[in-house]
C-alpha cells in the first residue's frame, strides 16, 4: 500500500448540512499539466515561480474573437494592445495572426517597430507623446490618436514643418451609462468638445481625419455600453461625412472586453456574469451596420482588445514556502509569488489550483506572497485543499497586465516560458539577475568604498 | 500639305495591299504579305495582274467609303487580289484586259463587301466566294470580248521569264525545279505555290519559309492536308480525276488550315476534324466540277468555301462548345489564338457568368457541396450548405444544445449580387437542435432574381430576420436576413442554390462564384469562377479602395512615364469600337488592352514592340487582385504568343495543339496586407517565371507602387538590369 500523504491538521467550521452519499468533497482538481507539459517538469527546468504562456490558447482565443467579428461585419482589424503584454514573443504571435500594434508610449512604439510592425499599422494612443515621438510617427505614416487640444495644435505645427499630412484620429470619451466614466482621456462627446476637435482638424487642412477612437472602460460587463458608444461615434462619423465632407475610414472601439476572471467583490462567478465575445460582437457590429453608411463606405472596425485575448493563456506556477496559524486561528499559506508578480491580485480573485494530488479536506486560508510588506496578499480568503511546503500551485488567467505591471520590488522577476503548439517549451524572458538590475546604476566615486 | 497627305495615303495603300496578300494565308503580317507578293512575281504576269487588281480594289474600297481601318486590313480586297492573280495567269495582257481588270476588281470589292456584311451577321467568313463569283463572271463574259483572249503563256511561262527577267534568276529557279527531291515533297511545294496560280518548287519553298515564320501550326496543318488528300486519293483509286496542284493547294491544304487551326482553336480534335474535312472537300471538288464544267467553269476554291462555311455554321448550332472551340476573337494567327484562348479561359468567364459573391461575411466552411451525400440529390444536387467552424472543427460552442450555441446562427446573410427579391417565406419557427421540419422543407427562404433565368435562393433563415421585402431591389453584399434553423435543418446552416426559375423548390443549376479565397492550412488561394468544394474554408474578397481607384483607368486618362535609358512615354487610355479599353503609347505605338471588373484588373492583350515601358508595365501588372487582404497569391499565365521566337518556342508552337511544355507564369502578391485601411501608399510585387518541362526559372521581379490612389511608379528587375519608372497620372 502506498504511503498516505501527510497533511497538516486543519480546522473546519461545523457544518450541519443534509447528509449526502458523496460525503464532503472539494470542487478542486489538481492541474498537473498545461498543454501536455507537466507543471513539475517546468518548475524543475525553469525554477519557481515561473510564468507560463500557452501559444495554443492565444491563437485559439484570438481566432474565436476574429471569427465573432468578421462573420458579422465585413471590415475588421484587431490591434494588439502592447501594454497588456509586451513580451516580444507574445506580441509576435498576435502579429502573425494579423493583428496590428496599439501603443501608448514612445517606448511601446519603438518596441512595435522593433518587432517588425510596419509604421502604418501602428496606432499611437495615449496622453503623452513627445515631439520626437510624434515626428517619428508622422514619418512612419502611423495612425496618431489625439488626446488633447495641445497635442492637436502641436500636430498641426509639425505637419507644417515636416510638410506631411499625418493620419489622425481623435479619442472620444462619452457617457455610455458606465461608472466610472473615463472622461480623462480624449475629447468629450456630450459637451461638443469632440466635434470641435474634428472641426479644427478638418479646417486646418494639415491633418487627415482618418478615424475616431473611444475606450469606454475596462473589464466591461455590459454589451449595451458598446452599442451606445458605437452610436455616438457613428453620429460623429455621419456628421463628418455630411457636414465636414470627410469620410471617417475607421472606428476604433478600443478594448475593455473582459476575460473570465472573477472580479473582487463580485457576487456571481465570472462565467455567469460575463457576456461572451459573440455577444459583444453582436452589439458592436449591429450598431455599426445601423449607422447608415453604404456598404462601400462602411468604416473599418478596429478593436484593441488586450485582456480578453491573453488573460486565459497565462499561468503562474509557484511553490508553497510555509504554513502558519494567524492569531485569530485562520490558516495562512506563504507562497513564493506575491503582488510583485501578480499585480492583478489587487482586483481579481484569481483561481488557484494545486498541482499535485490532495485529499478532500479543505480549509479557509489567506494566501500571502513572499514580500516583507503587509500589502502582499494574493488571496485574502480562499478555501483550498491543504498544502505542504514545497507543493506547487497553478494560478490561472494571469496573461494580461501581470507581465507588464510586475514590480521589481524586494524580489526579482522570474522566467517567462512559452509552450508552443507542438508542446515544446521556450524561455521567452529570462529571470532577472543582480547584474541586470544593477547595470543601470551609477556609483559616485566618493561612495565606492564603505567600511563597516 | 497636299504632298504630305499624298505620302500618307501611299503608306496606307501599301499597308492595305500587303495585308491583302497576307490574308491569302489567313495572316495579317505585312512581312509575310511582302513575301507572297514577291513569290507572285515568279510569274510576272500573274504578279502584275494581282498587284494592279489589289491597288485598284483598295482605292475603290477607300473611295466608296468603307471603314478605312477595315479596308486597311485587306478584308475587302483579297478577293480582288485573287482575281487579279487569276486573270494575270490566264489572260493576255491586251488593252481589253486592262479595261476588264479594274471593272472586275471593283465587282470583286462590292461582292466582298456584300458577302462580308451578310455572312458576318451569322459569324461566318466570306472566304474567297467573291473571287469565285467574279472570276466566273469574267470567264463567261469575256468569251464575248474579242479584245480579251486566253493565253497559252502559263504553259510556256519560262519563255516569258526569259523575255522579262534576268537569266541568272531563271537558271536558279530552273535548277531548283529540276532538283532531285522526292515526288511527295515536290508535290507539296507545287501545291502550295498553286494557291498563287503557280506550280513552282522555288515559289513553294519561299512560301514554306514564310508560313514557317508566320505560323508553325498552319504549316503543320498544310502538310497534314496534303498528306490526307494524297492518302485518300490513292486509297479510293480515284485515278487522278480532279487532282491538280491548284485543288490540292486551295481546296485541301487551305481547308485543313482553316478548320484545323484558324477558325477553330487548334487542338487534337481540330486536327482530327481537319483530316476528316479534306476528303469531304475532295467529294465537293469532284461533284461540283461535274456541274461547273458544263458551263466551262473551273470550281476554283468553291469546295473550300462550302466546306469551311458549312462546318462553322453547324458548329455554331451546338449548345455548348465542348472541347472543340470556335476562335472567340480572331488574332490572325493559330498560335496567338491558341495561347490567348488557353490563357483567357478564366477571363472569358467574365463575359459568360454573372459575378456572384459568397452570401456571408468572414470565413465559412462548405458542409455539403454539389451532389452531397445528405440532401443535395436529384434535381436539387447543385446546392451548397455553409457553416462556421472553430479551431477545433466544431460548429458550436459548449454545450451545443441550443441554436444560439452554433457559430453560424443569427449571422448576417448577404445578397450574392444585385437583384430583385421575388419571393420571401418568413413564418417558420426554428427547429430545436436535432429537429427536422420536413413539412416546410426549405424553411424561411428568400429568392432573388439577378437576370433572366438566374435566381439565387437562400434557405433555413431565421424567422422575422428579413431586412428586405418582396419586390425590393438589393445590392450585392447587402444584409438581407440572418441564419436560422428553420425547415429541414437539424442544426443551423445556410443553404444556397442557383436556379433558373423563381419558385421555392425549383431545380438547381450549376453556377460558379466569381472571386473567393480558399484557405488551405495557412495558405490563402484565390479562386476564380469556381464552385467551392465540400469541406473547403472559403471567404469573400474584400476590395481595397486605393487599388480599385488606382487601377480604374478611364478613357482619356494620360499617364506620363519616365525611366532612365528609355524615352519618355505617354500612355493614353482609349476605348475601341468593341468597347475594349486599352493603353496606347504615343511614342512606340504599342497598345495594351485591359479589363477592370471591380475585383481584378488584368491585361488581355499586347500589341506592338516589346522593348518599351508599356510592355514592362503590362508584365508587371498583368493581373492585379484589387484587394490587399491576407496576402493572397495571384497566379496566371502569360500568353506565349507575346514572347519572342526561338527554336524551343517553335517546337512548342508545333506541339501546342497537343501539349504545352513552356509556361510563362505570372505571380503577384500585395506587399502590404492590411485589411482595407492602408497608408497613403500601397505596393505589390509580381514575378515572371519560366516553367520549361516542369523546371522553374525566375525571370524577373517587379514592384508596382500606388500612392494617394494613383499609380506612382514601378520597377522591374531582371537578371542583368533594373528599370525604375516613375508614372505621372
Amino acid at each position: 500500500m502506498q504511503k498516505l500523504r501527510y497533511e497538516s491538521p486543519s480546522i473546519q467550521k461545523m457544518n450541519a448540512g443534509l447528509m449526502n452519499k458523496f460525503g464532503t468533497r472539494t470542487e478542486y482538481e489538481a492541474v498537473k499539466q498545461i498543454d501536455g507539459v507537466s507543471v513539475k517538469s517546468m518548475i524543475e527546468k525553469y525554477g519557481s515561480p515561473v510564468f507560463v504562456i500557452s501559444e495554443k490558447t492565444i491563437r485559439r482565443t484570438y481566432r474565436n474573437a476574429v471569427r465573432a467579428f468578421t462573420t458579422r461585419y465585413p471590415k475588421v482589424q484587431f490591434a494588439w494592445s502592447y501594454k497588456t503584454n509586451y513580451i516580444n514573443a507574445v506580441c509576435n504571435i498576435f502579429h502573425q495572426e494579423g493583428s496590428w500594434g496599439e501603443v501608448v508610449s514612445g517606448f511601446e512604439y519603438r518596441k512595435a517597430l522593433g518587432n517588425g510592425v510596419p509604421g502604418d499599422k501602428i496606432i499611437f494612443n495615449g496622453p503623452e507623446k513627445t515631439e520626437a515621438e510624434l515626428i517619428l510617427a508622422i514619418n512612419n505614416d502611423s495612425l496618431i490618436h489625439i488626446d488633447h487640444f495641445e497635442e492637436l495644435y502641436q500636430l498641426i505645427d509639425l505637419a507644417d514643418t515636416l510638410n506631411k499630412k499625418p493620419r489622425v484620429a481623435i479619442r472620444v470619451n462619452m457617457d455610455t451609462g458606465i461608472y466610472p466614466m473615463w472622461d480623462r482621456f480624449g475629447f468629450n462627446y456630450e459637451n461638443g468638445q469632440a466635434w470641435q476637435a474634428m472641426n479644427k482638424i478638418v479646417a486646418s487642412g494639415k491633418l487627415q481625419l482618418t478615424g475616431l477612437h473611444c475606450h469606454i472602460g475596462t473589464f466591461m460587463l455590459s454589451t449595451e455600453a458598446y452599442a451606445i458608444a458605437v452610436r455616438k461615434l457613428g453620429d460623429l462619423a455621419w456628421n463628418a461625412k455630411t457636414q465636414l465632407n470627410t469620410l471617417i475610414k475607421y472606428l476604433d472601439m478600443g478594448g475593455g472586453l473582459p476575460s473570465a476572471n472573477n472580479l473582487r467583490g463580485a457576487y456571481m462567478p465570472a462565467a455567469d456574469m460575463i457576456p461572451s465575445i459573440d455577444e459583444f460582437a453582436e452589439a458592436i457590429t449591429g450598431a455599426l451596420l445601423n449607422i447608415g453608411f453604404a456598404n462601400s463606405e462602411l468604416p473599418l472596425l478596429i478593436l484593441e482588445s488586450g485582456r480578453a485575448l491573453i488573460d486565459d493563456a497565462g499561468y503562474l506556477l509557484g511553490t508553497v514556502i510555509a504554513n502558519k496559524r494567524l492569531s485569530d486561528g485562520r490558516k495562512a499559506t506563504i507562497m513564493d509569488f506575491g503582488v510583485n508578480l501578480l499585480f492583478t491580485a489587487f482586483w481579481y480573485e484569481h483561481k488557484m489550483s494545486p498541482a499535485q494530488d490532495f485529499t478532500h479536506h479543505t480549509e479557509d486560508m489567506v494566501l500571502y506572497g513572499p514580500l516583507c510588506m503587509n500589502i502582499d496578499v494574493v488571496r485574502s480568503s480562499i478555501n483550498m485543499p491543504l498544502l505542504n511546503r514545497g507543493d506547487h500551485v497553478v494560478v490561472h488567467k494571469v496573461g494580461a497586465y501581470n507581465m507588464t505591471q510586475w514590480m521589481q520590488f524586494i524580489q526579482m522577476r522570474p522566467n517567462v516560458v512559452l509552450i508552443d503548439e507542438q508542446g515544446n517549451t521556450h524561455l521567452i524572458r529570462e529571470a532577472e539577475t543582480l547584474e541586470y538590475i544593477e547595470q543601470m546604476e551609477k556609483m559616485p566615486a566618493h561612495l565606492k568604498t564603505i567600511e563597516l | 500639305m497636299r504632298y504630305k497627305s499624298f505620302i500618307s495615303f501611299l503608306v496606307y495603300l501599301a499597308h492595305a495591299v500587303l495585308n491583302s496578300y497576307a490574308m491569302l494565308f489567313f495572316s495579317n503580317q505585312k512581312l509575310f504579305g511582302a513575301l507572297i507578293l514577291i513569290v507572285s512575281f515568279f510569274n510576272p504576269f500573274t504578279g502584275i495582274g494581282g498587284l494592279s487588281a489589289t491597288i485598284i480594289a483598295v482605292i475603290a474600297a477607300y473611295g466608296i467609303g468603307f471603314s478605312s481601318d477595315q479596308v486597311k486590313t485587306g478584308f475587302y480586297t483579297y478577293s480582288a487580289l485573287l482575281l487579279g492573280l487569276g486573270m494575270g495567269t490566264f489572260y493576255e495582257l491586251s488593252m481589253g484586259y486592262w479595261l476588264l481588270l479594274p471593272l472586275a476588281s471593283l465587282v470583286a470589292v462590292l461582292v466582298s463587301a456584300a458577302l462580308i456584311a451578310k455572312l458576318g451577321k451569322q459569324n461566318l467568313p466570306a472566304l474567297s466566294l467573291s473571287f469565285i463569283l467574279t472570276f466566273w463572271l469574267v470567264i463567261l463574259a469575256s468569251k464575248e470580248f474579242t479584245a480579251v483572249g486566253l493565253t497559252q503563256r502559263n504553259i510556256y511561262w519560262l519563255n516569258e521569264m526569259y523575255a522579262t527577267g534576268g537569266s541568272k534568276l531563271i537558271q536558279l529557279i530552273q535548277q531548283i525545279d529540276s532538283l532531285d527531291i522526292p515526288d511527295a515533297v515536290a508535290g507539296f511545294l507545287r501545291s502550295l505555290s498553286a494557291i498563287l496560280f503557280q506550280s513552282n518548287i522555288a515559289a513553294g519553298i519561299l512560301l514554306v519559309i514564310g508560313l514557317l515564320i508566320y505560323s508553325r501550326i498552319a504549316l503543320l496543318l498544310s502538310i497534314l492536308g496534303y498528306a490526307t488528300a494524297m492518302i485518300f486519293i490513292s486509297l479510293m483509286g480515284a485515278g487522278g480525276v480532279g487532282i491538280n496542284y491548284y485543288n490540292v493547294g486551295t481546296n485541301f491544304m487551305l481547308v485543313a488550315i482553316a478548320l484545323g487551326g484558324f477558325y477553330i482553336i487548334p487542338s487534337t480534335r481540330s486536327f482530327l476534324w481537319a483530316i476528316i474535312t479534306v476528303p469531304i472537300s475532295y467529294l465537293l471538288v469532284l461533284g461540283l466540277s461535274k456541274i461547273t464544267y458544263t458551263w466551262g467553269l473551273p470550281v476554283f476554291s468553291l469546295p473550300f468555301c462550302i466546306t469551311v462555311i458549312l462546318f462553322l455554321y453547324c458548329l455554331q448550332l451546338r449548345k455548348t462548345p465542348g472541347k472543340l472551340v470556335l476562335t472567340p476573337v480572331q488574332y490572325y494567327s493559330p498560335e496567338i489564338n491558341l495561347y490567348t484562348y488557353i490563357n483567357e479561359k478564366e477571363r472569358w468567364m467574365n463575359t459568360v457568368y454573372h459575378q456572384l459573391a459568397l452570401p456571408f461575411m468572414g470565413e465559412w466552411m462548405v458542409s455539403q457541396g454539389y451532389d452531397g451525400d445528405l440532401t443535395h440529390k436529384g434535381d436539387w444536387a447543385k446546392a451548397l450548405d455553409f457553416v462556421i467552424l472553430d479551431n477545433e472543427m466544431k460548429t458550436y460552442r459548449f454545450p451545443g444544445n441550443l441554436p444560439e450555441h452554433f457559430y453560424c446562427y443569427n449571422k448576417p446573410v448577404l445578397a450574392p449580387a444585385d437583384g430583385t427579391v421575388v419571393e420571401i417565406i418568413d413564418f417558420i419557427e426554428d427547429n430545436e437542435i436535432g429537429g427536422n421540419n420536413t413539412q416546410q422543407n426549405w424553411g424561411n427562404t428568400i429568392v432573388i432574381k439577378h437576370a433572366e433565368g438566374l435566381y439565387t435562393k437562400l434557405s433555413h433563415l431565421k424567422k422575422h430576420s428579413f431586412k428586405v421585402a418582396k419586390g425590393a431591389f438589393v445590392k450585392k453584399g447587402e444584409i438581407i436576413a440572418h441564419v436560422g434553423n428553420s425547415g429541414r435543418s437539424p442544426e443551423p446552416h445556410l443553404h444556397f442554390q442557383v436556379q433558373a426559375n423563381p419558385y421555392v423548390g425549383s431545380k438547381t443549376i450549376s453556377y460558379p462564384f466569381a472571386y473567393f479565397t480558399v484557405r488551405d492550412n495557412s495558405n490563402i488561394l484565390l479562386n476564380n469562377f469556381k464552385i467551392p468544394k465540400e469541406g473547403s474554408f472559403i471567404s469573400n474578397i474584400i476590395g481595397n479602395d486605393q487599388l480599385q481607384q488606382a487601377f480604374n483607368f478611364q478613357p482619356g486618362l494620360l499617364v506620363k512615364v519616365n525611366a532612365k535609358d528609355f524615352q519618355e512615354e505617354e500612355w493614353e487610355v482609349f476605348t475601341s469600337v468593341y468597347n475594349e479599353t486599352y493603353f496606347y503609347c504615343k511614342q512606340t505605338k504599342a497598345a495594351a488592352y485591359f479589363k477592370h471588373n471591380g475585383n481584378a484588373f488584368y491585361f488581355t492583350h499586347f500589341m506592338g514592340e516589346k522593348d518599351n515601358l508599356l510592355f514592362y508595365f503590362y508584365e508587371a501588372a498583368y493581373k492585379v487582385l484589387l484587394s490587399s487582404e491576407n496576402k493572397i497569391n495571384v497566379k496566371d499565365n502569360f500568353p506565349l504568343s507575346v514572347y519572342s521566337l526561338n527554336a524551343v518556342k517553335w517546337l512548342q508552337d508545333l506541339l501546342s495543339p497537343f501539349y504545352i511544355f513552356i509556361n510563362m507564369q505570372f505571380q503577384s502578391e500585395v506587399k502590404k496586407d492590411s485589411n482595407t485601411l492602408t497608408g497613403n501608399s500601397i505596393s505589390f510585387t509580381s514575378k515572371k517565371l519560366l516553367n520549361l518541362f516542369g523546371k522553374e526559372k525566375h525571370l524577373s521581379t517587379a514592384h508596382v507602387k500606388i500612392e494617394n490612389n494613383r499609380l506612382h511608379s514601378f520597377t522591374v528587375q531582371t537578371n542583368n538590369k533594373t528599370i525604375a519608372a516613375i508614372c505621372t497620372v
